[in-house]
């Protein structure tokens, strides 16, 4: 988790580029997002190229296989692994502009064929996972903001509980309890809406707590505003004033949260992959580091940097919506 | 073959505590899932290592030996004695002077591609693994002696190698060595690597990578080997082969019916998998090398064959593997593991703790000083021992063996000092003799393996070097050629005695335990699972659903 400050988490709008003309904005967008692209995947490959460490050994079965000469050299030049390494970065970036990402060390197929259909799973689990962060966190800071110190207190102090939870022992106490010992869900695997359950709730426990301390302050904040006032004095009832007015205010900075927390899920889902056996990104990318499965990791970080780039911009839209203030046209609150 | 190949990632070791944890509550209820074998009959194995490539021509790591002993035949089997015996081959002859082999092969079996074995795919199979496109660390690694193969007439093969090498036939029966169609063969490689086609009890359906393997029977299949306890096509329709990297999950799985067997048994769970009258524990030794820790001889401090035998001395193995492999792995003291041909028991005890005996070969090194933190001292120099360790490449238990080593070591006066660092790091400080300590093992299925890992030949590799040890002796290689050249098996028994004998005089390793096969299967559904002999592989060729019974 994050450790930056939740202050400077203000509602302001996010970013310097929602300024100015549309075309303007996308054309500035869309540098940006190639910039980013860029420098992923560059900064991958030569932190990845300058560690010590030969790929060839993983290449070939692990330490304990003993390749003949002539395969150690068919391999270093299969893979270019011969040449200088600007060389291979600028093959590399070459062949990427024409979409090949290359064929797996470890594998022997191309990238796109192992990582291909493991995109979707990580996503499933990614997006289920935000969607019950933000149910529970939403349903505390409903339940408990401003509703007495007992409960204001006991809401607090499960935030604090769940955001540090690892996902490690959440995924492993939520499947010896609900699919060893209780039955209800698979136990592992790949098959259905059923078998995502426990993998997202392992991501979304901690995740929540987390959302749920920001969106908590803010919604504090917001219930203090003088609108609130004005509308309990209309005659709003207290659970209308809670989600028609404080809670648009309230998760604002749960949204900027969210689109920082997608990126870090995708990257982050290896914890529930393992434990619940599914395959996905997350896994390959781990697996890749230490094999040192070059194409396959600079594949895997092209697509989280992707990954990140499109939800930024979906929050970015999302954010006009929710907050007025942000739209030129829009009228105050 | 195999040492720890770094290729899968470990979770922290907090996670054996949770595991344990986990443990306790699980053993409050008994086995879940329902006693019937699973509609359709389908067996569902569960393997705790990612698979690579399914061609185990290819790299060349045990999970592929370990689907492929499913799939494939090979062209001789091998015995628990270690004795060699006709598969696909039904009999062969050795040239006088031990570099040619004339094979005949069966003339009565078809690949699952429809396609007829003849003695093409014995030449087809050996130019593969040799070729170095094929990327072979493993069986290629083998088959060095290798020259090539004529094919006579459709049921003979003459193999030609450049040296006499009686462990040919030995390799030969592995799965990794196992025949696959050479029609197959002559696709691309990664087509290959998703559908190999062998003539074995099952043929491969569908491979997604990091998820499952699906196989279907051969309902033509003629070729079992004489290990098998039946003949003809496989019990089981379908075996659906699983990869699930945690243990806890692996074993929950086993637990709540989900799948019907799994392999590396996790060590915290094994009293309670004792305790249930669902499950059936396999466990069997593996030939070979067993888990070490090897010293590498070319440097100080243990170019001093004195302060190798202080260190051997020091640690207390028994100790340390009681406590935390709970008595799930089986001590290994020499350089063969029991269950090798050829293996002698008379290098068991050699190296047993005495602290005493440690001392005075220290004192007799001229390690005669101590420090102010107790370590012993020489010409104003500490008693340092560097030992790079990939923790993410061993069990969690083997992480705190060495670790146990490392305060045992210390009362003699030896600073282990155990540098972590991912695999391709520690491999590559490994090829360069840059350490003074390196954990190993050796999986194979011949008493060759001591050629592999303390002969001068295996001191130098441009992938791995295998002699950790860096110990070139003459007379050692002499032996271990002779060995090669000859396949009376008094002579052998006799030559690889010897060679136990240098090995173990020379402390090069200090021996920890076996490595072993560690199955579990749900046996109120199925039994019959059995270990292939060659490398102690999972077999379910005669494994039968217990309704049918």
């Amino acid at each position: 988790m994050s450790t930056q400050s939740l202050d400077s988490l203000s509602a302001a709008p996010r970013t310097t580029a929602t300024a100015g003309t549309a075309g303007k904005v996308i054309a500035k967008r869309a540098a940006g997002s190639l910039f980013v692209l860029w420098a992923a995947v560059t900064l991958t490959f030569f932190v990845l190229r300058l560690t010590p460490g030969d790929p060839i050994t993983a290449i070939l079965g692990g330490a304990g296989s003993s390749p003949s000469a002539e395969t150690v050299a068919a391999v270093r030049a299969e893979y270019g692994l011969d040449q200088p390494v600007l060389v291979q970065y600028l093959s590399y970036l070459g062949n990427l502009l024409t979409g090949d990402f290359g064929v797996s060390y470890i594998f022997k197929v191309p990238v796109l064929e192992i990582i291909g259909p493991q995109i979707l799973p990580t996503l499933q689990l990614a997006g289920l996972a935000l969607v019950f962060a933000w149910v529970i966190a939403l349903a505390f800071t409903l339940l408990t903001v401003g509703r007495g110190r007992v409960l204001d207190g006991a809401g607090r102090a499960v935030e604090v509980f769940f955001a540090s939870l690892p996902q490690f022992w959440v995924g492993i106490m939520l499947a010896v309890v609900f699919a060893v010992t209780l039955g209800w869900f698979p136990v592992a695997g790949n098959d259905g809406v059923r078998s995502l359950v426990l993998p997202a709730l392992s991501l979304a426990v901690p995740l929540a707590g987390f959302i749920a301390q920001v969106t908590r302050s803010s919604f504090e904040d917001a219930l203090a505003q003088p609108f609130v006032l004005s509308a309990r004095a209309r005659g709003l009832s207290d659970t209308a004033v809670r989600i028609t007015h404080a809670l648009r205010h309230a998760i604002l900075p749960g949204l900027t949260l969210s689109a920082w927390a997608v990126g870090s899920l995708v990257s982050s889902a290896v914890v529930a992959e393992i434990i619940f056996a599914r395959p996905g990104l997350g896994r390959s990318l781990v697996d890749a580091i230490v094999n040192r499965d070059l194409p396959i990791t600079l594949a895997v970080v092209f697509l989280i940097a992707a990954v990140y780039i499109l939800v930024n911009l979906v929050v970015d839209v999302l954010y006009r919506v929710v907050d007025p203030r942000t739209n030129p046209k829009g009228s105050a609150a | 073959m195999e040492t720890a190949s770094p290729s899968t990632s470990r979770p922290p070791r907090t996670l054996a505590l949770l595991a344990v944890a986990a443990g306790l509550v699980l053993t409050t209820s008994g086995c879940g899932g329902s006693a019937a074998a699973s509609e359709d009959d389908t067996f569902v194995f569960a393997t705790g290592k990612d698979i690579s490539c399914l061609d185990p021509h290819v790299n060349g790591d045990m999970p592929q030996a370990s689907i492929a002993a499913n799939y494939l035949d090979s062209l001789v089997s091998q015995d628990s004695e270690g004795a060699i015996h006709p598969w696909l081959a039904t009999d062969w002859s050795v040239s006088e002077d031990g570099l040619t082999y004339t094979f005949t092969v069966r003339d009565d079996v078809w690949f699952t591609d429809g396609t007829k074995l003849t003695a093409e795919a014995v030449k087809a199979n050996l130019d593969h693994m040799i070729d170095p496109d094929t990327q072979s660390g493993t069986a290629g690694g083998y088959l060095k002696p290798y020259v090539g193969t004529e094919v006579v007439d459709e049921t003979t093969a003459v193999v030609t190698l450049n040296r006499p090498y009686a462990a040919f036939l030995e390799v030969l029966a592995q799965p990794f060595l196992g025949i696959e169609s050479p029609e197959a063969l002559k696709r691309p490689q990664a087509e290959n690597c998703n559908s190999p086609v062998g003539t074995g009890p099952y043929r491969i359906v569908d491979y997604v990578p990091q998820s499952k393997v699906s196989l279907v029977r051969n309902e033509d299949y003629n070729s079992a080997p004489p290990f098998a306890q039946h003949e003809g096509p496989a019990h089981i329709e379908k075996i659906e082969w699983r990869i699930v990297p945690e243990d806890s999950t692996r074993y929950g799985l086993l637990r709540a019916g989900q799948v019907d067997a799994l392999d590396l048994m996790p060590s915290v769970h094994f009293d309670e998998a004792e305790a249930d009258p669902n499950v059936e524990l396999i466990l069997q030794d593996r030939p070979g090398n067993p888990t070490n820790l090897i010293l590498n001889t070319t440097r100080a401090p243990f170019d001093d064959v004195d302060v190798r035998k202080a260190f051997l001395r020091s640690a207390y193995v028994d100790a340390g593997i009681n406590s935390v492999y709970f008595g799930t792995v089986t001590r290994a003291g020499g350089p063969l593991s029991s269950t090798t041909g050829f293996y002698s028991p008379d290098f068991e005890h050699v190296y047993d703790p005495d602290p005493d005996e440690a001392a005075r070969l220290l004192d007799e090194a001229g390690w005669t000083g101590r420090d102010d933190e107790g370590y012993r001292v020489k010409d104003g120099r500490r008693l340092t021992v560097h030992f790079p360790y990939t923790p993410g490449a061993w069990p969690t238990a083997h992480q705190a063996l060495v670790t146990q080593i490392q305060a045992t070591a210390k009362k003699a006066g030896f600073e282990v000092l155990i540098e972590n660092g991912d695999g391709a790091t520690v491999s590559e400080l490994g090829n360069n003799f840059e350490y003074d300590l390196r954990a190993d093992y050796w999986n194979t299925n011949t008493a060759d393996v001591l050629r592999i890992v303390f002969s001068s030949e295996y001191t130098e590799s441009a992938g791995f070097v295998p002699n950790g040890s860096g110990f070139r002796n003459p007379e050692l290689d002499g032996i271990l050629n002779d060995a090669l050249a000859t396949d009376d098996p008094s002579e052998r028994e006799d030559l690889y005695y010897q060679a136990q004998q240098i090995v173990s005089d020379s402390a090069l390793q200090l021996p920890l335990y076996n490595q072993a096969s560690q199955v579990a299967l749900r046996s109120d559904r199925y039994g019959n699972l059995t270990l292939e002999p060659s490398l102690s592989l999972p077999y379910l060729y005669d494994v039968t659903a217990v309704d049918s019974e």
